[in-house]
């Protein structure tokens, strides 16, 4: 449910009003920049019903790419503008056994722009994930399966091209009914990483 | 016999991909038909019966915003004025100023630019894309407008004032790879160009106007030179290249 409220919202951004604004706050990201990064976080296990028995945990590294779709747009504390992009996940599941997770997941992110070079963002992420993690838990069955992330974080710009990021997200790992069992697997993910901007 | 089966399929795969990736790097501008009908305007004109210009002022707004004129549109401004040669010398204000007591026209700017890059339209459509995993970038393409509004006000050394004005609009047009911050300055500069063709040459129409008459020596042969507005050289650019072809030069 989280995960549909923040897509909406994101997705709601562009319908704003956009009166101009004389000086947006530097670096000023516009149509077509460019962003590439990494992220690096921990997950943690969420048991959300009683079927769930699996405390799957382990480190998470998520490179990515985004290419920024509006200037920013909006007025007064949700000014801010879109991106879309992509990026890899890799998990090292560490429990219940080691095991590993990879997948590709197209995400979009509204970032806002109002605090100069602190920039609270939303973004959504999902896509396909293989996982041989599967198979030895009771919540999931095969190795195929999707990922859907959402989550919110924070940007500190050290220079105009070149950020640090820290943030949560809501990780959620599913085969979206293509086998049985299909549990779910939930996840905290807090994370914290690094942007340049070209 | 393996090699001729397994080629095929690569070469159609690579094709695709090439033709996909290059369809879905592109980018074209389109420049609006110019709203004024004035024939381009050349004129003949005495080389001593010029008169410096003052460049006193430029008033830009954006969306209805008062913003601060970038400098580059100042030489922009200034270049394309003295491309006409309708003047003998070119102030800014600012910066060297013509002699008090001498001839001198001194012209104020306004821009009122309207910008509307669709910012809802590329949101969605941009989720679009990514739903596809990125398979649709190829076949939905994104837009930006920009259009100008030129208001030029030019007082002769007697007071005597004119008034010129001139409107300008276009689109850029790009797919998701295609976009870059480089493609949206194309688009403003191709524009301001073309409007500010559009006002110059209303001034070439009036060049008379702004010459001194009586300046003209009766014991030296006359110099004449030629004034004419510097055309863009197209009116539409398609535009669909690698973006290191379209970097400035």
């Amino acid at each position: 449910m989280l995960v549909y409220i923040l897509l909406v919202l994101v997705m709601l951004m562009p319908a704003l009003p956009s009166p101009g604004h004389a000086a947006d706050p530097t670096p000023q990201i516009t149509v077509g920049t460019q962003e590439v990064g990494l992220s690096v976080g921990y997950l943690l296990p969420h048991r959300l019903t009683k079927y769930h028995k699996t405390e799957q945990q382990g480190p998470a590294f998520m490179p990515y790419w985004m290419i920024t779709l509006t200037d920013p747009i909006g007025g007064g504390w949700y000014r801010g503008h879109v991106s879309l992009g992509a990026e890899m996940v890799y998990i090292q599941f560490q429990e219940p056994v080691l095991t590993h997770g990879v997948g590709f997941a197209p995400k979009i992110k509204y970032t806002f722009v109002a605090l100069d070079r602190i920039r609270p963002y939303a973004e959504f992420s999902g896509g396909p994930f293989w996982t041989d993690l599967a198979g030895k838990i009771p919540e999931e069955s095969s190795q195929f399966n999707f990922v859907l992330m959402a989550g919110f974080g924070v940007s500190y710009f050290l220079t105009d091209p070149a950020a640090l990021n820290v943030g949560y997200r809501f990780n959620h790992i599913s085969n979206a009914g293509t086998d049985y069992p299909n549990l779910g697997l939930n996840a905290s993910l807090p994370y914290g990483g690094f942007s340049f901007f070209f | 016999m393996m090699g001729q089966f397994f080629s095929r399929p690569l070469i159609s795969t690579i094709l695709v991909m090439a033709l996909g990736l290059g369809t879905g790097c592109s980018h074209w501008i389109e420049l609006a038909a110019p709203i004024d009908t004035l024939p381009p305007a050349n004129a003949t004109v005495a080389t001593d019966a010029r008169v410096p210009l003052l460049l006193e002022t430029i008033r830009m707004t954006q969306n209805g915003s008062s913003i601060a004129p970038p400098s580059i549109l100042e030489r922009q401004v200034l270049g394309a004025i003295e491309a006409t040669r309708l003047f003998s010398q070119h102030y800014q204000s600012g910066y060297t100023q013509p002699m008090t007591n001498q001839a001198r026209v001194t012209v104020r700017l306004s821009i009122d630019s309207l910008v509307e890059p669709h910012s809802g339209q590329a949101a969605w459509r941009g989720f679009l894309v990514g739903a596809s995993m990125f398979t649709l970038s190829p076949f939905i393409s994104l837009n930006y407008d920009y259009g100008t509004q030129m208001s030029l006000e030019m007082e002769r050394w007697d007071g005597q004032v004119k008034h010129y004005t001139a409107i300008s609009n276009g689109s850029a047009h790009y797919h998701l790879f295609g976009a870059h911050p480089e493609v949206i300055e194309q688009l403003k500069g191709q524009v301001t160009e073309a409007c500010l063709s559009s006002l110059l040459n209303q001034v070439i129409q009036d060049s008379t106007f702004f010459l001194a008459g009586n300046t003209q020596p009766q014991d030296h042969p006359i110099r004449t030179v030629s004034v004419a507005v510097r055309h863009p050289s197209s009116r539409a650019i398609p535009v669909s290249r690698a973006l290191a072809d379209s970097s400035p030069r």
